[in-house]
């Protein structure tokens, strides 16, 4: 009896722990937000900083001149948002691809949803020179790489996990063979710099409509894989198992593989290629909180968004130059990732 | 018998030919990277493979004669300019020689048989073996200083026979070159305003720093770049950068077509910078070529934009410039309508002092 009684308590000082680390964790979201706002080119106190933004919601009198206001609101927090929501996306996705194919070296651009969008997107911008069509074309695209994959893949109704991949590579590449043949034709004073541009990967041009686009590509297709985060669990047992349970194999990954190209494609028409953060930030989040997908899923987004912070704020005020995206993430996440293959190897995901 | 004997002295009369006779004609020099180029009589066929050659080599001759083939972006910028309405052949001169990255097209460049290519010298063997290898006689160009492109018109004058008027030129350039830099040394550090060259503002914020031609003229003009403390070349910057610098007259590319002051002025997070609600946003002319680049036009981008950051002292007489100009370079001078087009009066009249250039 007094045995049970200590397992009880023991048992709910641990939720409680868990639940004051989430809060914590939830919390350091709009703390980094905070930090990152007060950081810029531009000169602003961080006590103005506060002050700009709180008087949003309570009538402060401005005593700040008014381009430091636009400077806080109109430049520095979209580029926050989006950084965050982009990175938060990216770590979600990654976590829900390496468990549904058992690979920890799978992320959206293995599976050529991210060479698909660009390749949407660069052709919106070749055709209409501007960037309004540039979020369809970038989904839709998007969603043929999978659907091309997925088509490739399937032998006897059933698509094996290696040959998943392997048709991944092989459309990624094709894409960005696509991608190539544009820069070639585009008219080089004008697309060319356009698309080279945007395939770098940047939030430099970051504003509230852009965010909407992201914000809402992002969210619907991080709301779907929250709702479908039992269905990795079960996924990521192996497909054989995943059946013996009871779980339509082929339709739960069509729907996760819809969802990340969603929420890829909103990622990628906003910023361009965004590499390496959907790769190494499911691995931090695995470290620390395990492979249940039911908290995998959202500590990857937390750690993701922090991550994509961090780098963007390094990005845009390093230098007076703009530091490309790209450099840096692969820069940071290249090491980090060497540094966790060896871990992860010598805790047995080399041998799974 | 007498033929076969012609033939065993065929190559003995060749030789004479070479080394004889025709020393007169034969013209050499060396090119921008020391390589002795060797033609030998003056270069009738010309193909141009950096993009402000074709142009400059116009302008060499008085003619587009010697022109046989020119990169693509060459001929956009005839058609877009000027010069595709004065000598309208240059619309039709095949632009097909070049592929990415300056890469020669050997095989459309032997249909075209030209006597002399000019190619970048600054961008590796790779894209200068293939004409070499080919048996062209290739003269090698360096990119990006005035220097430079003092350099390029003596050398064109030189291949083509036109030293005269490539003297002529040149006298014009350095004339005007004096004027300016005795103009610029007369305006104290605090009088210059900031200034800030976009290379792209569409697509990306790229501005010009230290070592560009943009930098060359701002600083030449009178102005104060301020993108060339800290970093070289053209770079990407945020929205913020620009803030920060509060540049006080923006120079906008004319590479970029659908570009026009109204874009910045329109754009909400630059509404408190200087140049905007002061008005002082401008997109260079096009001419013979694009005006942003160093060319045969030079001396009239440095007035105009002399003339801008400083339009309390104008460098009078732009547009009479012009047309005595246009008629020294090509033969013909611009009328009015012409003149204004060149300015881009229809985009940048919107701004201040622009009425200076008005007829």
């Amino acid at each position: 009896m007094s045995l049970a009684t200590a397992q009880g308590a023991e048992f709910a000082s641990r939720r409680w722990s868990a639940r004051s680390l989430w809060a914590l964790a939830l919390l350091t979201l709009p703390v980094s937000a905070l930090c990152a706002l007060g950081f810029g080119r531009f000169a602003v106190p961080p006590v103005d900083v506060l002050r700009i933004l709180l008087a949003n919601v309570v009538p402060i009198e401005p005593t700040w001149p008014g381009t430091a206001e636009r400077v806080v609101e109109l430049i520095r927090l979209p580029r926050v948002l989006s950084a965050m929501i982009a990175g938060a996306a990216l770590g979600l996705t990654g976590a829900a691809l390496q468990g549904i194919f058992r690979n920890p070296l799978v992320g959206p651009q293995i599976i050529g949803v991210t060479s698909g969008a660009a390749f949407g997107g660069a052709l919106a911008i070749f055709l209409f020179g501007t960037v309004l069509t540039l979020i369809g074309f970038a989904f839709l695209f998007g969603l043929l790489a999978v659907a091309i994959v997925y088509a490739l893949a399937r032998v006897d109704g059933q698509a094996q996990v290696l040959t998943l991949v392997l048709a991944g590579v092989v459309v990624s590449a094709a894409f960005s063979a696509l991608i190539s043949l544009l820069t070639y034709l585009a008219d080089p004073n004008d697309t060319l710099a356009a698309i080279v541009y945007w395939l770098m990967g940047s939030f430099a041009t970051a504003s509230y409509s852009s965010l909407g686009v992201l914000a809402s590509a992002t969210v619907a297709g991080s709301v779907l894989l929250w709702f479908l985060r039992f269905r990795i669990n079960v996924l990521s047992l192996g497909d054989e198992e995943a059946t013996a349970l009871g779980v339509l194999v082929e339709r739960s990954r069509w729907l996760i593989l819809a969802a990340v190209a969603l929420a890829v494609a909103g990622i990628v028409s906003v910023a361009g290629i965004v590499g390496w953060v959907g790769l190494v930030v499911p691995h931090i989040a695995r470290m620390i909180v395990g492979p249940d997908h039911r908290v995998l899923l959202p500590a990857s987004a937390i750690i993701g968004a922090v991550y994509l912070l961090m780098i963007d704020t390094v990005a845009r005020t390093a230098t007076p130059a703009e530091i490309p995206l790209g450099i840096l993430t692969a820069l940071i996440g290249a090491p980090v990732f060497a540094v966790m293959l060896r871990r992860l190897h010598l805790r047995g995901w080399g041998r799974a | 018998m007498p033929r076969r004997y012609n033939r065993l002295l065929l190559p003995f009369f060749l030789g004479l030919a070479t080394a004889w006779p025709a020393l007169a004609d034969e013209i050499t020099f060396t090119d921008q990277f020391g390589r002795d180029v060797s033609l030998p009589s003056l270069a009738e066929r010309l193909a141009t493979i950096p993009i402000p050659a074709a142009s400059m080599a116009v302008a060499v001759t008085g003619t587009p004669e010697p022109i046989v083939a020119m990169h693509r972006l060459s001929q956009t910028a005839i058609v877009e300019g000027i010069l595709g309405e004065i000598f309208p052949g240059l619309r039709d001169i095949p632009s097909n020689i070049v592929g990415e990255g300056f890469m020669p097209n050997v095989e459309a460049l032997l249909t075209v048989d030209p006597d002399l290519v000019l190619q970048w010298g600054t961008r590796g063997p790779d894209i200068v073996q293939p004409l070499e290898a080919a048996g062209f006689t290739v003269a090698t160009l360096q990119y990006g200083s005035e220097e430079d492109a003092a350099q390029w018109i003596a050398m064109l004058g030189t291949a083509l026979g036109q030293e005269d008027r490539a003297a002529m030129i040149l006298d014009w350039r350095f004339g005007a070159l004096d004027t300016m830099q005795a103009r610029a040394a007369g305006i104290a550090a605090e009088d210059r305003p900031r200034t800030l060259y976009f290379l792209r503002y569409l697509s990306s914020l790229r501005v010009a720093g230290e070592g560009t031609y943009n930098d060359f003229w701002i600083e030449l003009g009178g102005g104060d770049n301020v993108a060339d403390e800290g970093f070289q070349g053209f770079n990407d910057v945020n929205a913020e950068q620009i803030i920060a610098w509060d540049p006080e007259v923006i120079f906008l590319n004319g590479f970029e077509e659908a570009l026009t002051p109204d874009d910045v002025y329109s754009n909400p997070l630059f509404a408190d910078i200087s140049a905007v609600t002061n008005r002082r946003v401008y997109k260079l002319p096009i001419g013979g070529y694009r005006w942003d680049p160093p060319n045969q036009e030079s001396p009239l981008t440095w007035a105009w934009v002399a003339s801008l950051l400083h339009p309390d002292r104008p460098v009078a007489g732009l547009r009479d410039d012009i047309s005595a100009r246009y008629e020294m370079l090509y033969g013909q001078a611009p009328d009015d309508q012409e003149i204004d087009a060149i300015l881009r009066v229809d985009i940048n009249g919107v701004s201040a002092a622009y009425e200076q250039f008005l007829r």
